[in-house]
């Protein structure tokens, strides 16, 4: 069993993605072995109304929510966002955010944006945040978004100690707070490999070692990127097989586990 | 240790003549359904020209550890570890001055250090020369030495300089005279590369090789080098630059957009560091297995066997 955390339907507005519907993604994951993929919209990332994006991705999952588990992105500076919260959570069925900050033009301590993750983590929701869209070099001349500086996330997570959040799409957390076995941080961030090494500096081996094999999880950015490299660094992951089996799916799986 | 997940050399990616099956994930493109994609593998394999003879696993663009660095022993072994464990026979190595622009003693160092490194471990590491061609008579004087004399595969060039700039003309003569191809660092973005006002992008690299039809380029990591779809077209018409697939970079469709827009034999494997990215974007890319076989060693085969 191999859950995906980091994966997306839709369009991209800078590049095109292929796999990108319902089914052209399950198909991509039967081929890769991929069981269950978080699927959240990539048109939202730059639709103005992400809400838009959502009953998209809604609609496409509707049939294949045995395997496709939607996410909702939601901007908390937008009008209507709580509403939108609501409709996603309880009549589309979704299980947690992606949050783009830099994308949305907020800060993570905003207060509309804490608001909206205590509230989504009373529903029992996790929090995704993309720490990048797409490499940064390669930007579009249109937009010039920057990652998600790592100290913000830092703060996000003392600032949240309720609230279970996914990283995705980054590197570096072992030179920050992030990736000490004793930052002082609360233990409510599960950390995905698709950005990480697994050889030479080995960052996944290195956060097993510093955070526990329970805090890592398995995603491939799928259709942005090729799967194969993430599937790649479990099979070349010096690790016992059930460390190997926590990140494919055990973490993930709790993740979605439904909370009290 | 999980031995399971373990993957030894020749059955990851595999050297036998089961290359095209092992290596190239036979199972991605047979069980394609789309139709896309098996027009994608039959237009690789229709614009291939040499076959698809198993052979080695060649990564055309990776880097040994400069000595000021204690560990750079360490370092170095755990970069032959990592071939090993994704099946990659040779690495095509240099090492870079930690500080640029290079000086004529800087690079003379490091490729002393390739050198050793060619000795020990002999067979996997093959050299290329790096030079700031800033320095003419020294850099031609170093490249003729390495080649030559020490076995270098190559020429390394950096971004001392644009290549387009006349500094540069007499290493490519040297080149072609050497009969050795030139890897040259490279990149496309729509913003500046901070620290990087010469940096040639694919449409320096096409020039250069129109200039010298003769020349054997190398465009570097498309993969680590900005917009990659801006570079693959900007290269369409170089019919003697080969692009590198190295870089962190995995987007889905890369690796197609390449084969489709310059063919498969333009195309030479590497991973310039990011190991698993490397391999994982032929691994997961939608062609042939004879096409994935070009690209992982044939056709940098070939450049190599351009010196005899």
């Amino acid at each position: 069993m191999i859950i995906d955390t980091n994966a997306y339907l839709g369009f991209f507005a800078f590049r095109q993605l292929r796999h990108n519907t319902a089914e052209g993604l399950l198909r991509l994951m039967d081929e890769k072995g991929i069981d269950r993929a978080m699927v959240s919209s990539a048109s939202a990332i730059t639709y103005r109304d992400a809400q838009a994006g959502n009953e998209e991705v809604a609609a496409a999952v509707d049939s294949h929510r045995d395997r496709l588990i939607p996410f909702a992105v939601i901007n908390p500076a937008y009008a209507g966002w709580k509403d939108d919260l609501k409709i996603c959570h309880e009549q589309f069925g979704m299980k947690g955010l992606r949050l783009y900050p830099k994308w949305h033009n907020y800060a993570l301590s905003d207060r509309p944006c804490l608001d909206l993750i205590h509230e989504a983590t009373g529903r029992g929701m996790v929090v995704s945040v993309p720490i990048r869209v797409e490499d940064y070099r390669q930007r579009s001349w249109l937009v010039d978004v920057p990652d998600v500086p790592l100290d913000e996330i830092v703060a996000l997570v003392r600032a949240c100690p309720k609230a279970r959040f996914i990283l995705l799409n980054g590197i570096g957390y072992t030179r920050t707070l992030l990736g000490q076995k004793n930052g002082g941080l609360p233990a409510n961030y599960w950390i995905e490999i698709s950005r990480l090494t697994a050889l030479l500096a080995n960052e996944v081996g290195e956060l097993v070692s510093r955070l526990g094999a329970d805090r890592v999880v398995f995603g491939s950015g799928m259709p942005f990127k090729y799967p194969d490299p993430s599937l790649l660094k479990l099979e070349v992951l010096d690790a016992p097989p059930e460390v190997k089996q926590k990140i494919r799916s055990a973490n993930a799986a709790r993740l979605l586990q439904p909370q009290r | 240790m999980d031995t399971t997940g373990f993957v030894t050399r020749r059955s990851f990616l595999g050297t036998s003549a089961a290359v095209g099956l092992a290596l190239a994930g036979r199972r991605y493109v047979s069980s394609s359904a789309g139709r896309l994609e098996a027009a994608e593998a039959e237009a690789a394999a229709d614009s291939s020209g040499a076959g698809g003879k198993a052979g080695p696993v060649i990564d055309c663009h990776a880097h040994l550890t400069h000595h000021s660095r204690k560990d750079y022993q360490e370092r170095d072994r755990k970069l032959i570890e990592a071939a090993d464990k994704l099946g990659i026979d040779q690495l095509c190595c240099s090492i870079l001055t930690p500080r640029r622009p290079a000086t004529a003693d800087g690079f003379r160092q490091c490729n002393l250090w390739v050198a050793e490194a060619m000795k020990r471990f002999k067979g996997r590491v093959l050299g290329y020369c790096y030079v700031n061609p800033g320095y003419t008579r020294e850099a031609l004087e170093e490249i003729r030495r390495c080649v030559e004399e020490r076995g270098f595969i190559g020429i390394k060039l950096y971004n001392e300089y644009r290549c387009t700039e006349p500094v540069v003309f007499p290493v490519v003569e040297l080149a072609i005279e050497l009969r050795v191809p030139i890897l040259h660092h490279a990149g496309h973005g729509h913003y500046p590369f901070p620290n990087q006002p010469r940096i040639s992008d694919g449409g320096d690299l096409a020039e250069l090789g129109r200039r010298y039809p003769e020349a054997r380029l190398i465009c570097a990591h498309i993969g680590g080098g900005g917009d990659w779809e801006w570079t693959i077209k900007a290269l369409r018409h170089g019919d003697n630059v080969f692009l590198d697939t190295s870089g962190s970079v995995v987007d889905e469709g890369m690796i197609e957009l390449a084969a489709r827009v310059l063919g498969v034999d333009r195309l030479v494997f590497g991973c310039d560091m990011s190991m698993t990215a490397g391999v994982g974007k032929i691994r997961g890319a939608r062609l042939t297995p004879e096409a994935k076989q070009k690209i992982l060693g044939g056709n940098m085969r070939r450049l190599l066997e351009m010196r005899g």
